[in-house]
């Protein structure tokens, strides 16, 4: 329940349809993208413009009451979980790209401005913006900060914190601040770094600059069979240690395949125990150079079958498989689970078969649909969260994956985010003195807690705890920490 | 909130002499303070003004820089990591003395990842090093900013060069570091995987920190494929605005270029006399470099000369034999020290105004006409495909007036750059000379920036009085 006095403030500043307490109103907002984890909040408010979200934050500041930001809530990780004590501050109104400027090649947007429809937007005058998370058609830009979200294409053209220039935001005592700017460097700590991937702890952001890229003559694509998914493995070291960045370059695994290709029909070679899809984009000519010398390196990692894509109808069909593939996943099981760690790429042969040996050992399907040249993993457990037992095998069997991942000089999430769902996991990725950095820095932005609280970044008290339960070769996690 | 220690409270006598005492019984012939060495220690490569070190450490494991550090907190004592002293702002200058920490004795390449084209280095190496020991690795770090600096150095300045147009700066190129905090831990940030969500994102906090929230003791760095060609190219120009307007289209066009560098005829004409350049006239100039594929980097040339030509452009002269272009990029980089050495008694500091492509050619020639007006000599070379661009601006020290007149075109140009929505740093960093600067740039988040330096070092010894006002 809200404060009578807080809620009083909100009216204020907002219209009465912008202001959601009724439970009927604040249900669709009780989950994001991972919706195991489920909290009703207090309200939900709508702003539509800068001068309300400072008013807003300024009340709750002054009240303490926690604020979640929310997007477009497409987060796999709980980032945009409400706080039962908190408000949920919807960014859904702020969708006006406000400038597109292509002689800087440059757009100036809103955070609730959708991935793909800056795209949309840029290709008039033949620019694109390049990150494209898989959720691309829902997923908002803000979120996109928030989360330093990925996609297929990263591999060559960079992360979010790559391709974003500028970003204004409203800390929790109603300040606003600049991150970055125009120029291709900024003075200064690098603030816009530092913002980005933050999860909604440091600000809330109220517009970015993105860069745009010019859109290249040319894309193909390679459809790349193997009999066996360490040759695959050892087919992108193969590609990246030559020196190539491919635009794109994607594993799916036999499982993956066959439940994508009932899904979109792109005649993916079902026999084959692994595919590998690899982008080159560019000029004609240096297509057809890097496109030689992939195909090259393919077929002497062993690849049985080699299928280029001959225009752009059916390099959109290949990439399909491969976007649809959770979805895919979804209709042939009733629950699955997607796990996010990232590893040095020299290191996939190992941690796949192991990941495989894993599977027959728990006794459950895992799909592998993932940023093979990224190194970034996206493990998809198959389970049914309807039989005892499953929905606990699966979060242990994730659990493994995860620490392996850290074991092979590794993180457990390339692009999702910590959230909730992985702050226990943060506890073994890194040390008290570095979990200390990273409480300094949100002291610095958000000292009293407020914004996005329990996400991101444990308390060191719960990795006290979970290193207590969690000894692993007899080494106590975190011996610095004050046991209770 | 912790109050903020005050800045200009230099430690007590008694205090340093414990410290260096105890630094020389633990660190014998490694820690120095004779004068000659404090001196050396006390400045970069900008303007010649000197703040001594109280004594200078020479460590060689993470560890011993921890133990150095863990002393300097104890005792509240300033405490500054040098590499091998390019920095142009001031950087490593001890304004309120203390302990220098140089890093140049770790200097050892720790891995090389071919398969995942990262290495993993220690502090001291040098950007020249690490292409040494890469030989035959096929691969290559291509981040160059003219000085063989140290690693360390140039992910602490955030360093980029001339060809971070196609390879970005440091700031995309480290992938992860270890850090000696203030209060003398060692951490680890990034790693080796290519990305990242979990945690903020401490690498490029510390990335551009110049020293002022811990020392970096390693560096995970990106590397790249030697291209499979590689040639470079000059062309002459009639006047500025034509060389420059070229760099626009070109990078409008999305030409990948990986190096386009502007020298105008001042300066053309110092390097012309130092580096003894033949065939080429005191006329505004850009330099090119073009990589990929053999067919990729003849489309390319192309591409670039038919843009050149509808400005006017010379023909180009081609670079194509590896000592030939040695040649070039070597009178490139050695730009800042033959206007120094053409016009002797006189001192140099050189400015960094970066800005959006867009407002390149305005920025440049505004600069210019300042600089004329000022009747300094300010010979001006840049990194323009990013719009990154320098005045070396040369005064004589022992004429006060001169000297005012020098500082006032160099915040200016910062001024305009700023006020087009662009840095007065692309690449030197803040140091100790644009503080101002910075405040006029950043505004609200200066604050913000001060609150972090209050949160990541309280007691304000590392590097004080640089990078964040106090």
């Amino acid at each position: 329940m809200l404060d009578q006095l807080v809620h009083a403030q909100f009216a204020a500043i907002l219209p009465p349809a912008a202001l959601l307490t009724a439970p009927e109103d604040t249900r669709p907002y009780e989950c994001d993208g991972l919706t195991l984890y489920r909290e009703r909040p207090a309200a939900v408010l709508l702003p539509e413009n800068e001068a309300q979200v400072i008013a807003i934050l300024k009340a709750c500041c002054a009240a303490r009451v926690p604020v979640v930001a929310r997007g477009a809530g497409t987060s796999l990780s709980g980032g945009a979980l409400p706080d039962a004590a908190g408000i949920v501050l919807s960014l859904a109104k702020f969708r006006r790209i406000l400038a597109i400027d292509p002689l800087t090649r440059t757009a100036i947007v809103q955070p609730g401005v959708r991935n793909l429809a800056i795209s949309d937007a840029a290709a008039a005058y033949g620019l694109y913006y390049a990150p494209d998370p898989s959720s691309q058609i829902a997923c908002s830009i803000g979120g996109n900060v928030a989360e330093n979200a990925g996609g297929v294409h990263c591999l060559k053209y960079g992360l979010t914190v790559h391709n974003v220039l500028r970003v204004r935001g409203v800390l929790i005592t109603g300040e606003v601040v600049e991150f970055g700017g125009e120029a291709c460097d900024s003075a200064g700590y690098d603030l816009l770094a530092l913002i980005t991937g933050s999860e909604g702890l440091l600000a809330v952001i109220t517009e970015i600059t993105v860069k745009l890229c010019p859109k290249p003559q040319l894309a193909q694509v390679a459809l790349a069979a193997f009999a066996d998914v360490e040759q695959a493995g050892a087919a992108v070291g193969a590609i990246i240690g030559a020196g190539i960045i491919p635009a794109g370059l994607e594993m799916m695994d036999q499982p993956a395949t066959r439940a994508v290709e009932q899904f979109v029909h792109a005649d993916y070679p079902l026999d084959a125990a692994a595919v590998l899809l690899v982008e080159s984009d560019g000029t004609h000519l240096e297509v057809a150079a890097e496109m030689a010398e992939i195909k090259h390196l393919l077929a002497a990692a062993g690849a049985t079958q080699i299928r280029v894509s001959k225009d752009e109808a059916e390099r959109l069909l290949l990439w399909s498989g491969r976007k649809a593939a959770f979805p895919a996943m979804g209709r042939i099981s009733p629950d699955y689970y997607c796990i996010d760690g990232t590893i040095p790429r020299a290191a996939l042969p190992r941690v796949l078969r192991q990941i495989a040996t894993w599977s027959t050992e728990f006794g459950l399907t895992c799909a592998n649909v993932f940023h093979a040249g990224d190194g970034n993993l996206h493990p998809l457990i198959l389970f049914d969260a309807n039989k005892p037992g499953e929905a606990e095998r699966t979060i242990e069997f994730g659990d493994r994956i995860l620490k392996l991942c850290i074991e092979a000089g590794g993180t457990i999430t390339g692009e999702h985010g910590v959230g909730v769902e992985k702050l226990s996991s943060m506890c073994i990725q890194f040390t008290h003195a570095e979990l200390e950095r990273f409480h300094a820095i949100k002291f610095a932005f958000d000292a009293e807690g407020l914004l996005n609280p329990g996400k991101a970044v444990p308390t060191l008290a719960r990795c006290g705890e979970f290193g207590r339960k969690h000894v692993h070769d007899g080494q106590v996690l975190h011996p610095d920490i004050p046991r209770f | 909130m912790n109050a903020p220690a005050d800045l200009r409270v230099r430690p007590s006598l008694a205090d340093v002499a414990d410290l260096v005492g105890r630094l020389t019984r633990d660190f014998a012939e490694r820690a120095v303070t004779n004068a000659a060495i404090r001196e050396q220690h006390g400045h970069g490569e900008g303007m010649a003004d000197s703040a001594l070190p109280d004594v200078v450490v020479y460590p060689h494991t993470n560890e011993e820089v921890a133990a150095i550090v863990r002393l300097c907190h104890a005792a509240r004592i300033p405490v500054i990591a040098f590499g091998i002293g390019t920095s142009l702002e001031g950087h490593v200058a001890a304004l309120y003395g203390g302990v220098c920490i140089d890093l140049s004795q770790m200097n050892r390449m720790l891995e090389i990842n071919a398969q995942d084209l990262d290495c993993r280095v220690q502090a001291g190496v040098t950007r020249e090093q690490v292409n040494a020991e890469l030989k035959g690795t096929g691969l290559f770090f291509p981040i160059d900013p003219g000085a063989n600096a140290t690693i360390g150095g140039m992910a602490s300045t955030r360093a980029s060069g001339t060809n971070a147009v196609r390879y970005g700066t440091m700031r995309e190129n480290v992938l992860g570091l270890t850090v000696v905090t203030a209060d003398g831990r060692v951490v680890k940030t990034g790693g080796r995987a290519r990305k990242s969500s979990a945690g903020y994102d401490l690498t490029r906090l510390f990335v551009g920190a110049e020293g002022t929230l811990g020392i970096i003791t390693e560096i995970q760095l990106r590397l790249y494929g030697i291209p499979e060609a590689i040639s470079a190219a000059v062309c002459q120009f009639r006047d500025l605005r034509a060389a420059v307007d070229t760099v626009i289209v070109a990078m409008q066009a999305g030409i990948p270029v990986a190096r386009i560098e502007l020298l105008d005829e001042v300066q053309m004409d110092v390097c012309i006399k130092y580096s003894k350049l033949e065939g080429l006239q005191p006329a505004p100039t850009l330099f090119f470099e073009f990589h990929g594929s053999q067919a990729a980097v003849q489309e390319q040339a192309e591409m670039m000369q038919s843009i050149t030509a509808e400005h006017g452009g010379s023909a180009f002269e081609w670079a194509t034999r590896p000592e030939d272009r040695g040649r070039l990029w070597k009178a490139r980089h050695a730009a800042y020290y033959a206007s120094k050495a053409c016009y002797p008694g006189k001192q140099a500091f050189a400015t960094d105004a970066c800005v959006p492509i867009s407002r390149l050619a305005d920025c440049v020639l505004e600069a210019k006409a300042d600089a004329d007006a000022t009747g300094l000599i300010a010979p001006i070379v840049g990194h323009v495909g990013d719009g990154n661009f320098h005045l070396t601006v040369l005064f004589d020290p022992e004429v006060p007036a001169e000297r005012a007149k020098a500082e006032g075109l160099a915040m200016r140009v910062s001024q305009r750059a700023i006020a087009m929505g662009g840095t007065c740093t692309g690449e030197h960093g803040i140091g100790m000379h644009k503080l101002e600067a910075l405040v006029l740039e950043h505004g609200e988040a200066v604050q913000l920036m001060q609150t972090i330096k209050r949160a990541l070092d309280p007691r304000n010894i590392m590097n004080p009085g640089k990078t964040v006002p106090p």
